[in-house]
């Protein structure tokens, strides 16, 4: 499934590329992140709990930066695994200076396969558009309380 | 099709049922009709289900004050029954008659269905439409929401840890009102591929006031105050049902593209509005 | 002495069916209400990727559970043998279909391992603990584009992903198509479907090493065929193994194949040395069991423009699936049979390329190969009408072989065996009033209204078949007795399964012998007490089921008879009213009388042997023929593209019918089936090989309230293969139906110049046809 949009962040550009790459601040945006853990070159391990009211499930799998021309855009892949089935993520964000701070445009795809996408296709869409808009409220949450610290190094 | 091992638990108290639920980990089931078949497709796994239908006075339907009461565990088949809500929200009781089939509406309960909160479900555009309540209680506290603010996203509400949902509140509606519950169900599941719920109220032989609730369309029902506001100040029903979904990410699957469930509502608003204006006098 | 009333005839009256007490009572017994002291659980763990190398599987979660007593894994199995297939193609390529997956995954659902446990409740949990770690592979679920080059190969050793191609010929299509005025193209498709029977698919092992004997309970359509099957895989000799299909929840096709879970059972019983039970879920059930269709057609067809018919081209491209099951390649090669319709083509040519996909295969549903070739035909007809602005009634008319060209060979070469093709039609139109339907259509345009007038004439092949033209033999077998007591006992070889023939077998011994309908029981599905048979598919049950009852009946009249005329001391007797008759003095000796003289044997007529029973196994000559003609008239909404059915008129001759409620019923339920199809089903595999439309919640069946009323009359063609006259009616409301709805939706839409919409005609396809009108 093809999905595209896009969100405003309310940080410089500079900034908003520097936060979507620190795995402390991805580890808080997204949304059921247990943990994240350095596994290579931008490459990190994650566990995550999705919970939509009465569904839930451990989902098991990696988050991967690719492509990355700094401060202008990046590939972000996130994949996992579990009892109910695995999806997989896959999206160029692409930010750009707006009036008010950065603008981030994603356009990717998204693959669901078990149960989820037997049973889940007539939810697919708006849930997968949830997730997201949740993941970039929880990261302009995250650049304010942030601050002006500076990001983690080596990522 | 058979759910992971669960404990259950079946109080006959709400001060028990509330306790149990308290910290969250338990999750709250009424007709089962939503919880069930996503536990036997292992969708959901709660560790400990704690079964409220056997909880005494929890299913009342009575008016008092102009409000009309609906506690959580009254069934589509009671809403869709009850002199109360025919005749003073009959706009619920014709949403309620499209719910599911007649097994469904036997079991299921309305408290569970908007708890639940799934983005297609026939409820939620006649409760935005009626501009309903919803009073949520936990151990601790009791607060009442607006339905509006209740439904949030799919599968999302305004419930915190440890409440339920008690009871709905819908003002009374005056007989002169007119109301229509419109819905293409999906052929196969039965939901919503958009539902357009509305309510007209005339005087003096113009629309006084309009309420336009739409289910299906959006990550969550919502009311369409544009086209409100477009009958209101007499606006055709044309010209206000073009302005439904104006502003709203329309969903889309494999039966209805967002394009299709767009038009599909206007097209639906208008037949709805229609039938509304016809009933009111 | 008896006294002598004729009863009436009960073949042809509507006689309720027999099996229905049981079943609206809730007190059959299927496969899932068979419980065995020391009966173990098992549960499948199943691939959630359609294509990926398994790295490892780890069982010891599982094993770890109390209560689990087994898992088994491909290693396991991997000498168990291959899921039959039995249709053979020149060239076919037959990928080894080991019960569990070895070291790689062909489809989502593809089993991985089998937990056993002692409770279904551990099993299913235990299940859920194995893990299992892909290597994801590219997949390729669409059989055009599993064809197109650079596809993922399904099967790494034939990266054409082609398992056959097949080519047959009549007539000279060269000089068809330069003969011809006009020629008509076009892609057609016919979705991939879930037969989905109400009851899914389980089975029941019992093993037992003493004995060294297997007892195997399944929902089948065929248990001898099973039997024979597992014999051949396991080495288990035939006398040794018993198969019962109990209850059986409708088929519609797809249980005559013998699956994997059957082997996988059967293989575990023996290892655990305990009856083992599995029953399927309905999402295994969408996952697991055969698919339906799956064709992509492209036609061409060759006309004068007077609208004579010469020559028709077509190409199919047959969506296989990943593996082959029972049937799977033959099912496109009885489209090609079929290609011509009705109609009076002299010269076809057929191309068949067999795909594979990342997907469960497809076999034999509802009229396995026959609704595909219906379809295409008939929407082929309604094209070339639209392009000669002929009427399409005038043009199906036109083209059918007149009455007295019977039998009416094919240039696909079958003899139709008996036919009078438009009178159906004709009823039909006059049930509609079509001239009037016309003018009314013409008038709603004017409006803006959008009104259909669909038709279909459609032939089909039943009574499977021919020995030499049926992968799993074609004929049928009955036993009769006369039980001591003067009772019947009816033993077919047929196995059916909804289709009513203990009720309608029951009718024909009842007016044979002339007893009453409740002193006969007919018995079926336990390879035990039934001698060797074929089973129910492919229109089959009555017209060679049936056939062979009729000649046992005979056989055991005669010994009847020869028993009666001892008693009565007559030279000739007749049968009549459940006695034996003396007509010149008027004596006679009932039924009872003459088992009790048979069985106590104490005086017997010449060279003949004590005991009343008969069997006989029949083969048929032919195929037979049945056809009709459905008009559906649809009004589509404009503004939101919904179909609703305003009439639906079924007009079947299946020849001589044996009871009008079953026929009516068969019709009904071909229908909705038909409809499903045209309107709402569709199994969608995405592009990385999942099934999205998975659940009932997103397929959709047709349920009591979408159904039209359908105004089903019969033409009555006995059929010259059987003695009975009857040709079968299991497959044809699904045949007839779609092309007649498809048609008249097309229709609704042909001023905007609208020729065709692929199936399930969806409000939202509708709707874009309409706005890009506008």
């Amino acid at each position: 499934m093809k999905i595209s949009g896009s969100y405003l962040l309310p940080v410089p550009q500079a900034r908003a590329y520097d936060l979507l790459q620190d795995p402390m601040v991805l580890a808080k945006a997204m949304p059921g992140c247990d943990t994240l853990d350095r596994i290579g070159d931008k490459e990190y391990h994650m566990k995550m709990k999705m919970v939509m009211a009465s569904i839930s499930g451990l989902f098991d799998g990696k988050v991967r930066i690719a492509d990355p021309q700094p401060h202008s855009s990046f590939r972000l892949i996130v994949e996992g695994s579990g009892k109910i089935g695995f999806m997989k993520g896959d999206g160029l964000l692409t930010l750009t200076t707006v009036e008010g701070g950065t603008n981030v445009s994603y356009d990717g795809s998204v693959e669901v396969g078990g149960t989820i996408a037997a049973v889940g296709q007539r939810l697919l869409d708006s849930t997968s558009r949830m997730i997201i808009k949740r993941f970039f409220e929880k990261l302009t949450a995250e650049a304010a309380a942030s601050g002006t610290a500076a990001p983690a190094a080596n990522i | 099709m058979i759910p992971q091992e669960f404990d259950y638990s079946a109080p006959t108290t709400l001060k028990e049922a509330l306790q149990l639920i308290a910290d969250g980990e338990r999750k709250v089931m009424a007709g089962g009709m939503s919880l069930v078949p996503l536990m036997k497709l292992r969708l959901a796994a709660p560790g400990h289900v704690v079964d409220i239908g056997r909880v005494s006075d929890l299913n009342h339907i009575t008016e008092s004050g102009g409000v009309v009461h609906i506690g959580a565990t009254a069934t589509h088949h009671d809403l869709e029954t009850s002199p109360v809500i025919r005749g003073r929200c009959p706009l619920l009781a014709e949403a309620a008659s499209h719910i599911g089939d007649t097994q469904v509406r036997n079991m299921g309960t309305i408290g569970g269905s908007i708890a639940h909160a799934d983005p297609a479900a026939d409820y939620p555009a006649s409760l935005v439409a009626l501009e309903a309540r919803i009073r949520l209680v936990s151990a601790k506290s009791d607060r009442t929401v607006a339905a509006s603010e209740f439904f949030l996203d799919p599968f999302t509400t305004a419930v915190e840890t440890g409440e339920m949902v008690l009871e709905i509140l819908v003002n009374s509606e005056e007989p002169s009102e007119g109301y229509r519950y419109e819905k293409v169900a999906h052929p196969a599941s039965g939901f919503a591929v958009v539902g357009v719920a509305a309510r007209i109220k005339k005087t003096a032989g113009k629309i006084s006031l309009a309420r336009i609730g739409v289910t299906g369309l959006a990550p969550r029902a919502f009311r369409a105050t544009a086209a409100e506001k477009l009958l209101e100040s007499g606006g055709d029903i044309a010209k206000a049902a073009a302005a439904v979904g104006e502003g709203q990410e329309a969903n889309s699957d494999l039966y209805a593209s967002a394009d299709y469930r767009r038009h599909l509502a206007r097209v639906w608003a208008a037949r709805a509005m229609t039938v509304a204006l016809s009933r009111a006098s | 002495m008896a006294t002598t009333v004729k009863p009436e005839t009960l073949v042809g009256k509507k006689i309720r069916r027999r099996e229905d007490p049981r079943l609206i009572t809730g007190t059959a017994t299927y496969v899932d209400d068979v419980k065995m002291p020391g009966m173990h659980h098992a549960c499948l763990v199943r691939s959630t990727h359609a294509a990926a190398r398994i790295k490892s599987v780890n069982v010891k979660p599982a094993l770890e559970r109390p209560g689990v007593v087994a898992v088994f894994t491909g290693e396991d199995v991997k000498d168990v043998g291959s899921v039959p297939c039995v249709a053979h193609l020149p060239g076919l390529r037959m990928p080894h279909h080991h019960v569990l997956a070895q070291d790689r995954v062909y489809y989502v659902g593809h089993p991985i391992a089998v937990v056993v446990a002692t409770d279904r409740y551990i099993a299913a949990d235990a299940a859920d603990a194995v893990e299992v770690d892909y290597d994801v592979l590219p997949a390729v679920a669409d059989p055009e584009k599993a064809l197109a080059p650079g596809a993922a190969p399904v099967h790494p050793q034939w990266p054409d992903n082609v398992a056959f191609t097949f080519h047959q010929e009549g007539g000279n299509i060269e000089q068809a198509f330069r003969d011809a005025d006009v020629v008509v193209k076009q892609r057609i498709t016919s979705q991939r479907l879930i037969p989905m029977a109400m009851e899914t698919r389980g089975v029941v092992a019992d093993w037992r090493a003493a004995e060294k004997s297997l007892t195997l309970y399944t929902s089948s359509q065929a248990p001898h065929l099973v039997r024979s099957l597992l014999a051949n895989i396991f080495g288990i000799a035939e006398n040794r193994l018993r198969v019962i299909a109990p209850e059986v929840g409708g088929g519609f096709g797809s249980k005559i194949d013998l699956y994997a879970e059957d082997m996988l059972m059967a293989f575990v019983s023996q290892r655990i040395n305990k009856p083992v039970k599995w029953i399927e879920s309905r999402r295994e059930n969408f996952l697991g069991t055969i698919h339906g269709r799956g064709h992509v057609d492209y036609y061409e067809l060759a006309a004068k423009r007077d609208g004579t018919m010469l020559g028709l081209k077509l190409k199919i491209i047959q969506d296989l699936g990943a593996y082959l099951q029972l049937l799977t390649p033959a099912i496109p090669t009885l489209s090609v049979l079929m290609m011509p319709g009705l109609y009076k083509f002299k010269h076809i040519s057929a191309d068949i390329v067999g795909a594979f996909t990342n997907c469960f295969p497809t076999d034999a549903y509802r009229g396995a190969g026959r609704p595909e070739a219906t379809h295409g035909i008939e929407r082929m007809v309604d094209i070339l009408a639209a392009e000669l602005k002929m009427d399409p009634a005038e043009l199906r008319l036109k083209n059918f072989p007149a009455t007295d060209e019977f039998p009416y060979a094919t240039p696909t070469g079958l003899a139709y065996d008996s036919g009078n093709y438009a009178l159906p039609l004709h009823t039909a139109m006059d049930a509609v009033d079509y001239t009037a339907l016309r003018a009314e259509q013409q008038q709603a345009r004017k409006n803006g209204k959008l009104m259909g007038i669909g038709m279909s004439t459609y032939g089909e092949i039943c009574a499977m078949g021919p020995s030499p033209a049926t992968p799993t033999g074609g004929w049928e077998s009955a036993t009769v007795k006369i039980e001591p007591s003067g009772k019947v006992t009816v033993l077919t070889g047929a196995s059916p399964h909804g289709q009513g023939e203990e009720t309608t077998f029951a009718q024909i011994a009842a007016d044979e012998l002339g007893v009453d309908i409740d002193d006969v029981v007919v018995l079926h599905g336990d390879t035990l007490l039934v001698q060797y048979g074929i089973g129910t598919f492919g229109s089959r049950g009555t017209a060679i089921g049936g056939a062979a009852l009729y000649y046992a009946l005979q056989e055991l009249k005669e010994k009847i008879k020869r028993f009666g005329a001892m008693l009565l001391e007559a030279d000739q007797v007749s049968l009549v009213g459940g006695n034996c008759l003396d007509e010149r003095s008027g004596k006679s000796v009932s039924f009872a009388q003459i088992a009790s003289a048979a069985y106590r044997a104490m005086k017997l007529p010449p060279n003949t042997e004590p005991g009343l029973v008969s069997t006989h196994f029949w083969e048929p000559p032919n195929f037979t023929f049945p056809f009709g003609s459905h008009i559906v008239i649809t009004d589509v909404d404009p503004d939101t593209g919904q179909i609703s059915i305003r009439r639906y008129v079924a007009v079947d001759d299946c020849g001589k019918i044996i009871n009008p409620l079953l026929v009516a019923g068969q019709v009904h339920g071909g229908v909705a089936q038909g409809l499903g199809q045209a309107l709402w089903e569709h199994a969608v595999y995405d592009d990385n090989g999942q099934l999205v439309s998975g659940e009932l919640t997103d397929y959709a069946v047709p349920r009591a309230h979408m159904m039209p009323w359908i105004e089903a009359s019969h033409t009555v063609t006995p059929s010259p293969v059987n003695p009975l006259g009857v040709k079968g009616v299991g497959e044809a409301g699904t045949i007839g139906c779609t092309p007649a709805v498809v048609n008249s939706v097309v229709d609704a839409l042909s001023h905007l110049g609208v020729r065709h919409i692929d199936m399930p005609l969806t409000p939202e396809k509708i709707w874009k046809l309409v706005q890009g009108a506008r």
